[in-house]
């Protein structure tokens, strides 16, 4: 083989044996990817740069009936620094100062020059491109953080960037929180926040964003692709009343505390409508009384003597009994088979005869059980019985509109499911073998105050957009009459006897009237009768209306296992709803007969207010609140009173520029707003109006320090 | 137009096809160029792209000046020049390998003193080793089966030479390593020594591998295994191939047409080491299918320049270039089409980059200065 032939195969081995086959390979390999897998990599290509960008909507907020806000969503942000995104003429230039000012407004804990070198190591790494800046910062605070060097050449060409997100905050802490509830990821919904999601949650927007630098991660809003705004959610306006619920939740607490008890409960209903004013839930928890569990809605316990009202009601209704007829109640004690039953009070043990309404009204267990016994006792009558309380509607739930209420047991006559025995009807007559949640009970007792109309309860009287009234939630009967109109006047009259002469006669007041009924349940009695030993847990409870002639509120008031100064209802829970009711009273004006039907007395000079002076604006308020008639237009910001002697005259209040005032009287807001815009400090102590100012007045105004004492 | 071209042909000397191979990938580099610069106009030139557009038009036309005076030159003289070319080029790989500016993670570039831009030595390397080798192997054609008086001194000078751009530049130490052996199989030498040669490479890449482990700020053997294990275990390739593939997908038969590549996006560097794709996403397979042709076309015109060439040193060092070349064009395609693991190999003549483009147009100033000198034989 010549040379040039044995070159020349080699070549032609090059050519058909490398470089051809190896072109052949390229072109099929992109056919394959082009069109073969085509639809599979233009699909990831889609994916690529654009995506869609979901916008959270505002949250709806939770008001009180009087406008206060009880829950409302608080928008902050979370800022984060990309050192990756500046350019590096940029970063150079201003990595010194944005250092100086990160470590001086922001996080002190590294130096300047050590913050600078980290933010500079992260940027040569490249691995962070998430670092913190702040969480949780306000609006104004990014837009200063955002005025740093670098960071304020915006987001792409300084790298600093704001995540939105909202806090839900309830304004008044504690007060009716479990009911206002949450809605939390990974978490049940709780209360009205819950039940109301679809009109708080408001409908989400989004918009399609590009991908216009997939190596940093830039994306931009895709602008010919229609943004959908969010919708914002729709305002819940609830039936709370906060001054009232902040009046039922002190005394809730302070019973609680005094008693050392587990947990409570107190509900504040508007007879006629069945709106609640008011509903605390408070349980101890390791940081003190928290609202931790809604027992009021979700707690179905066995109600105790606060049920005879129902047994009573259905004997009056099936005409067993009248409230003069006499029983025997042998002491207060009896025996049911092998089980023995006593009256709690230790009145009964002088008693052998009283007459029903005594039974009811001192609350013996003996003289109710046996008056039931003996109206149901026979062949099939206890279905009778369970018919009536089915009418009072003890046994169906109120739908009250917050997750998780309980529903109430009362057990089917004779039925071998729910353990029916001879004991079984005298002890549901006083309470047991029943349960019912703490709501139940108080519906069940505001259709007797409400004359026998059984009203729906409820929470949330509206909803809101924009302030415009979208929806409106009317009261709701229930029930027209749950028993006959007699029936309804005895167990009012009855109840109203409870505190004249019976077991709450301690808690009667002169000032107005209410009507009510103790409860003392044993929490565990199943153990003590076969322990044979009187360690005993009470739930003592009450439950009421007032005024007693003509309802406007009902109330139920629960305190589990009191540990300390007493267990009876009328010791423990009767205080609670007095207080409420006291309260709730003498600030409900409307309640109120007139004090006076006398014409008004003439205004007298003396009690005249004069010499007293502030902002204009705040005493016009004052003035008109009063209806007190001012004359006067004084031009100045701050005006004085001169009493006339059937009027009050506005006059101007100068100061003297550069002279301590006197500012005795005055109110905090106001001293320190004449004595502020002269320069001076002032250290404030005590609460009330100014009583001494520790620089004379008169004295030259040199910015010093003031002390107010407030008495 | 058509006395242009007369007249440009009249001036143009050599192999007519080649000169039209060179005019096509340059518009192809062109157009590829001002389409995928965007990003980079972007970020750095304030959203310029007529910026890049210019400057790589001037590089090209540069680097068509080169062609044209190298092609007139004789090509014997490369043979002269190339054991001084070898004396600069070594000492310069090793001081790259120690002092070289680091850029996209790898030392393979040096900043020119007073100019202040950069230079990949191993493009000067890969010429200079080329010639060499030509050189060696058209020397010794009478005793070229010997091991001793022919084979050694052969490959001594390239074992050194992609050993020193190894380290640092692994896919063009085993492309050259590659063109050598090919070079080698064309100039004659025994096929069982190219076969010992080839497992002396191996054993070179061993030694290389176990070296990286202790010294990872010169040897970048982590990246070839994350680059390798991309390429085995990720069904798309990685970030950098899936993009390519989706390009290459969004071209379809006919492409998207001029500038209108989305990917050029997401793809990093698409104006060099993934510009086939977005070629192909912008004209297409049938671009694809023009642009692959182009370096087979130039390899076949250089198998017709051996079979004319009388001269051995003519003959290999066309056939080395030109495979050095559609290698290197073929590796850099079969990267965005997922058919190798991601290397960081340009496209010859159409790719942006200074250096890489120079070098391409002394290789093709070659080839048709050893045509022209083979054209002017047969006239």
């Amino acid at each position: 083989m010549d040379i040039k032939n044995e070159v020349l195969y080699r070549v032609y081995f090059l050519l058909f044996g490398i470089v051809v086959p190896a072109a052949i390979l390229l072109l099929y390999r992109t056919v394959q990817i082009s069109i073969v897998q085509g639809d599979t990599w233009r699909e990831q290509g889609e994916n690529n740069y654009v995506r869609y960008k979901e916008i959270p909507a505002d949250r709806g907020n939770i008001f009180s009936s009087d406008g206060s806000l009880l829950a409302t969503s608080i928008p902050y942000f979370d800022l984060y620094f990309d050192p990756v995104a500046p350019n590096e003429r940029d970063f150079n230039l201003y990595i010194d100062s944005l250092a100086y000012c990160w470590a001086t407004y922001i996080d002190d804990t590294y130096t300047v020059g050590g913050l600078r070198d980290h933010l500079i190591r992260l940027r040569q790494d490249s691995t962070n491109r998430h670092l913190m800046i702040k969480r949780k910062v306000s609006y104004a605070e990014k837009k200063f953080i955002e005025s740093f060097p670098l960071f304020r050449l915006g987001q792409f060409r300084g790298g600093v960037i704001a995540e939105q997100r909202s806090d839900r905050r309830r304004p008044f802490g504690v007060l009716a929180q479990r009911t206002i509830g949450y809605v939390r990821e990974g978490a049940k919904p709780v209360g009205i926040e819950g039940y109301f999601e679809p009109y708080l949650q408001g409908d989400p927007g989004g918009l399609y964003m590009i991908c216009v630098d997939r190596k940093k991660d830039i994306w931009l809003p895709l602008q010919d692709l229609s943004a959908i705004d969010p919708t914002p959610g729709d305002d819940v306006i609830t039936t709370i009343d906060i001054n009232v619920q902040d009046i039922v939740e002190n005394a809730l607490l302070r019973a609680l505390n005094y008693h050392e008890a587990e947990w409570g409960t107190a509900v504040l209903m508007e007879v006629k409508s069945g709106a609640i004013k008011a509903i605390a839930n408070l349980g101890k928890s390791q940081e003190g009384w928290w609202e931790t569990y809604n027992h009021a809605v979700g707690t179905s316990v066995e109600p105790g003597s606060t049920f005879k009202l129902a047994s009573m009601m259905a004997m009056l209704e099936d005409g067993f009994v009248r409230l003069e007829d006499s029983i025997d109640i042998e002491k207060g004690k009896t025996q049911f088979y092998e089980d023995v039953m006593v009256d709690s009070s230790p009145e009964s043990e002088e008693i052998d005869t009283t007459t029903v309404r005594q039974v009811f009204q001192m609350s013996s267990n003996v003289g109710m059980a046996k008056l039931v016994n003996q109206a149901y006792g026979g062949q099939g009558d206890a279905a009778r019985f369970i018919r009536r309380l089915q009418q009072f509607n003890l046994h169906i739930p109120t739908g009250i509109e917050i997750e998780g209420e309980a529903a109430p047991y009362i057990k089917e006559a004779y039925s071998q499911k729910d353990r029916w025995s001879g004991t079984t009807l005298p002890w549901m007559a006083i309470g047991y073998e029943s349960r019912v949640t703490p709501l139940q009970l108080l519906t069940f007792y505001n259709a007797v105050a409400n004359n026998g109309t059984m009203m729906q309860p409820y929470l949330v009287s509206g909803i809101q957009r924009n302030g415009e009234e979208l929806e409106t939630f009317r009261p709701t009967v229930v029930k027209r009459k749950i028993a006959s109109e007699r029936t309804i006047r005895l167990a009012q009259e009855l109840l109203a006897g409870v505190v004249l002469e019976g077991t709450a006669k301690k808690l009667f007041t002169d000032r107005y009237s209410f009507a009510g009924k103790t409860g003392t349940a044993q929490t565990n009695y199943r153990r003590l009768s076969a322990e044979r030993t009187r360690i005993g847990g009470y739930r003592a409870s009450f439950i009421g209306y007032f005024p007693a002639e003509n309802p406007v509120y009902s109330c139920i008031v629960v305190i589990h296992n009191p540990r300390a100064h007493g267990y009876y209802g009328s010791d423990v829970a009767g205080p609670v709803f007095r207080e409420i009711a006291d309260k709730t009273y003498f600030a409900t004006l409307d309640i109120h007969e007139p004090v006076n039907t006398q014409p008004k007395p003439k205004l007298a000079t003396a009690q005249l207010p004069s010499y007293d002076f502030g902002q204009r604006q705040d005493i016009r308020n004052v003035m008109e609140y009063l209806d007190l008639p001012v004359y006067g237009a004084p031009t100045t910001d701050l005006v004085m009173l001169r009493a006339k002697t059937d009027s009050v005259f506005m006059d101007k209040k100068t100061l003297f520029r550069g002279q301590v005032p006197n500012v005795t009287g005055l109110g905090l807001k106001d001293a320190l707003y004449v004595l502020e815009n002269l320069g001076l400090q002032v250290d404030v102590q005590g609460v009330g109006k100014v009583a001494l100012q520790s620089i004379r007045p008169g004295t030259a105004a040199q910015r010093q320090r003031i002390k107010l004492t407030l008495q | 137009m058509s006395t242009v071209i007369a007249r440009l042909s009249a001036e143009l000397r050599g192999d007519r096809s080649i000169w039209a191979v060179i005019a096509v990938l340059a518009v192809f580099s062109l157009l590829g160029v001002y389409s995928s610069t965007g990003t980079l106009a972007y970020l750095k030139q304030g959203g310029n792209t007529e910026a890049y557009l210019i400057r790589h038009g001037i590089i090209l036309m540069g680097g068509l000046v080169l062609v044209y005076v190298v092609h007139l030159m004789n090509y014997s003289l490369f043979s002269r020049l190339a054991p001084g070319l070898m004396m600069i080029a070594i000492p310069l790989l090793l001081y790259t390998l120690v002092f070289g500016v680091n850029i996209n993670d790898a030392r393979r570039w040096i900043e020119i003193p007073f100019i202040g831009r950069t230079f990949q030595p191993s493009d000067l390397a890969k010429l200079a080793l080329i010639l060499y080798v030509a050189r060696t192997i058209s020397g010794k054609q009478e005793y070229i089966k010997d091991l001793h008086s022919a084979f050694i001194p052969i490959i001594v000078p390239v074992l050194i030479v992609c050993g020193l751009i190894a380290p640092a530049d692994l896919s063009s130490a085993v492309l050259l390593f590659f063109t050598c052996v090919l070079m080698m199989v064309v100039g004659r030498v025994s096929l069982q020594y190219i076969g010992l040669l080839l497992f002396l490479g191996v054993v070179t890449f061993g030694v290389l591998v176990t070296l990286g482990n202790y010294f990872p700020e010169y040897i970048r053997v982590e990246t070839w295994i994350s680059r390798v294990n991309d390429f085995m275990f990720d069904p798309n390739g990685g970030y950098q191939v899936q993009q390519a593939k989706i390009a290459i997908a969004n071209g379809e038969w006919l492409g998207a047409g001029p500038g209108n590549s989305i990917q050029r996006n997401y793809l990093p560097s698409p104006y060099a080491d993934f510009i086939y794709a977005i070629i192909c996403e912008e004209y297409g397979i049938i671009g694809g299918a023009i642009l692959i042709s182009m370096y087979v076309v130039l390899f076949f015109r250089v198998t017709r320049l051996v079979t004319k060439s009388p001269k051995a040193f003519g003959a290999i060092v066309a056939i080395g270039l030109s495979i050095s070349m559609v290698l290197q064009a073929f590796i850099n395609m079969a990267v965005a089409t997922h058919l190798v693991p991601v290397t960081g190999v340009t496209l010859p003549m159409v790719s942006m980059g200074g250096t890489s483009i120079m070098f391409s147009c002394l290789a093709f100033g070659v080839i048709l200065s050893v045509s022209r000198y083979v054209e002017s034989l047969e006239s």
